[in-house]
């Protein structure tokens, strides 16, 4: 296995550091040792195929699971939102928009009551800044895929995070929802102090707008932090999807396709 | 049909009947309320277990007695009808339903997945040991096999006044609590993950829920009988969740169905003579049928233009 820690990571602002971190289950390590440290301003992509370990690793990193070994320091003023899938989210539920982004306001010591009149106001900023203003009184569940992503990450924007972290934001997207999800999705991290970490099939898109990147294999022998251009480039990366990605050429599952393989 | 089961009879005689239909519609508005978290959370039959181990719990505070000290039982059966049902606050059959109760909600608040069973498995290990229980428990006590039956079916005719005290206090302390955790639970029930990474104490808010359906089944089983409690607690949420989508609007209708389904239930059940807790548990079903038939009839006559723009089947 291979990690390799963020050169100039030193240089930004650190949210969270990563010390030969070892995610798992009933104290078995089901990845190797992972160092790296996620810094302000930064987009990491988390890629690998069904089965790497990456809802494992996103899971320790958001603290909903305690790591095997090694440590996850966060920043005392760290403030995490995380963004489902939609999938995971139930429909029976009918939760309008504007009630799932205020969602987004509650924290220890603000979830009892009613939601004050300044949470309202976040809310539909945050609601008017990813295009959604005019879907606060709609259900979520009638939204579109797209209309929909954008109404989650409108939650994350309005929860105040300073690390937002993505689980496949673009899956069952279709092509035009995709790029406007990414483009919100980058924008996240030009917003003070803040980082993304993104879960994504989506290798070549993620790759190109990404700072940085966390391989994972699907044997589980392979975790590698990297730059993404630098990830790109490895034999991992190779090992993994056949071939240094072209724009465009990789399919969204992630592996390679037929007669791409190395 | 005769005389004495008219209207007027019923209205003559509210005095007496008053606290059951008292009871009636607040177990209906409090179960009523609490059970859109038990539909939206599919935990449907949640409440059907918890139900049951309520009246293992009263029927046991029956045979307990018998065991421990049948000398002074069966005195208390020559005395009279009311002194044979309890020789002791111990024995109390609303403490044994709630105790009985909160042990159930337990299991739903543990985590069975390390024993990789799923919760649904464990909901049916208690509706199942419970009801065999309450059966067997049954058996032991052919004295008060009446009451018993009473609270397995629900045909609560003269409510004790102490179980309206105590159903008037659940009422208005559980639903105090529940509007002030409202949004977290809705939070909590709809995004766990979320809730907790937001750091919202979600086990906490999980377990008042989970307890308040205990302790609210319970006393209201004691009063009303196992079948009514389970059909307020599921019947009123799906009726109002099949009328609106709004959320707050879907938990003020499962309020009001509820509690009309209790009072009107016991007033039809006067008037037909029909056991109460069954007509109670009709009427709730009928409202249910009666909100699909609207939903069904307004998806129907709905404009083209309005039914599309509330959905666009996933299109962007």
């Amino acid at each position: 296995m291979t990690t390799t820690a963020a050169p100039d990571a030193a240089a930004r602002l650190p949210l969270v550091q990563l010390t030969d971190l070892r995610v798992g289950y009933q104290r078995r390590a089901i990845l190797p040792p992972i160092s790296a440290t996620i810094a302000a301003g930064e987009l990491w992509a988390v890629i690998g195929p069904n089965g790497a370990g990456k809802s494992t690793f996103v899971r320790t990193l958001l603290g909903l699971q305690a790591p095997v070994a090694g440590r996850v320091d966060r920043a005392e003023r760290l403030r995490m939102s995380y963004v489902p899938q939609q999938s995971a989210l139930d429909t029976i539920f009918p939760v309008s928009v504007g009630q799932f982004v205020r969602m987004g306001r509650q924290a220890p010591g603000r979830f009892a009551g009613r939601p004050s009149r300044a949470d309202g106001e976040v809310a539909r900023a945050a609601l008017a800044e990813v295009g959604a203003a005019d879907l606060a009184r709609q259900q979520l569940r009638d939204l579109s895929g797209g209309q929909r992503q954008r109404v989650l990450i409108a939650r994350a924007i309005a929860s105040g995070a300073n690390l937002f972290v993505l689980d496949e934001p673009t899956a069952a997207l279709d092509i035009a929802a995709e790029r406007t999800a990414m483009d919100l999705i980058a924008g996240l991290r030009a917003r003070a102090g803040a980082a993304v970490v993104m879960v994504t099939h989506l290798i070549e898109d993620t790759l190109a707008r990404a700072d940085r990147a966390l391989l994972l294999d699907r044997d589980h022998d392979v975790a590698l932090a990297a730059g993404a251009d630098e990830l790109r480039a490895s034999a991992a990366f190779v090992k993994i999807y056949g071939r240094t990605p072209i724009h465009g050429s990789l399919p969204h599952g992630g592996t390679a396709g037929a007669g791409t393989g190395p | 049909m005769n005389d004495s089961a008219s209207w007027q009879s019923l209205f003559a005689n509210l005095p007496i009947f008053k606290d059951a239909i008292i009871t009636g519609g607040l177990a209906g508005a409090l179960l009523g309320f609490i059970g859109v978290h038990v539909v939206l959370r599919r935990m449907v039959f949640a409440s059907s277990a918890i139900a049951q181990a309520a009246a293992l719990g009263v029927a046991l505070s029956f045979w307990v007695p018998i065991v421990v000290d049948p000398i002074r039982h069966a005195a208390g059966h020559q005395a009279g009808s009311d002194a044979h049902v309890v020789s002791s606050l111990l024995f109390e059959p609303v403490l044994w339903a709630v105790a009985a109760s909160l042990l159930a909600t337990l299991v739903f608040i543990a985590n069975p997945v390390r024993l990789h069973l799923t919760r649904e498995s464990l909901l049916g290990l208690v509706f199942l040991a419970s009801g065999a229980g309450a059966v067997i428990v049954g058996d032991r006590i052919t004295q008060e096999a009446h009451d018993l039956s009473a609270i397995l079916f629900g045909s609560a005719v003269v409510v004790q006044p102490a179980d309206l005290v105590l159903v008037v206090a659940a009422t208005v302390g559980l639903l105090v609590g529940h509007l002030w955790l409202w949004r977290a639970l809705i939070f909590v029930g709809y995004d766990p993950t979320g809730a907790r990474v937001q750091r919202l104490p979600v086990r906490r808010l999980n377990a008042f829920l989970f307890l308040s359906i205990g302790l609210a089944v319970a006393l209201c089983t004691r009063a009303l009988g196992a079948l009514p409690v389970f059909a307020f607690s599921v019947l009123p949420a799906m009726a109002a969740l099949a009328l609106t989508s709004r959320m707050s609007a879907v938990f003020v209708l499962a309020t009001l169905f509820g509690a009309v389904s209790g009072v009107a239930g016991y007033a039809v059940s006067f008037r037909a003579e029909l056991p109460v807790g069954a007509t109670q548990t009709a009427l709730a079903a009928a409202f249910v049928g009666a909100a699909m038939l609207a939903r069904f009839l307004a998806m129907r006559l709905r404009p083209r233009s309005a039914a599309d723009n509330g959905s666009n089947g996933g299109r962007e």
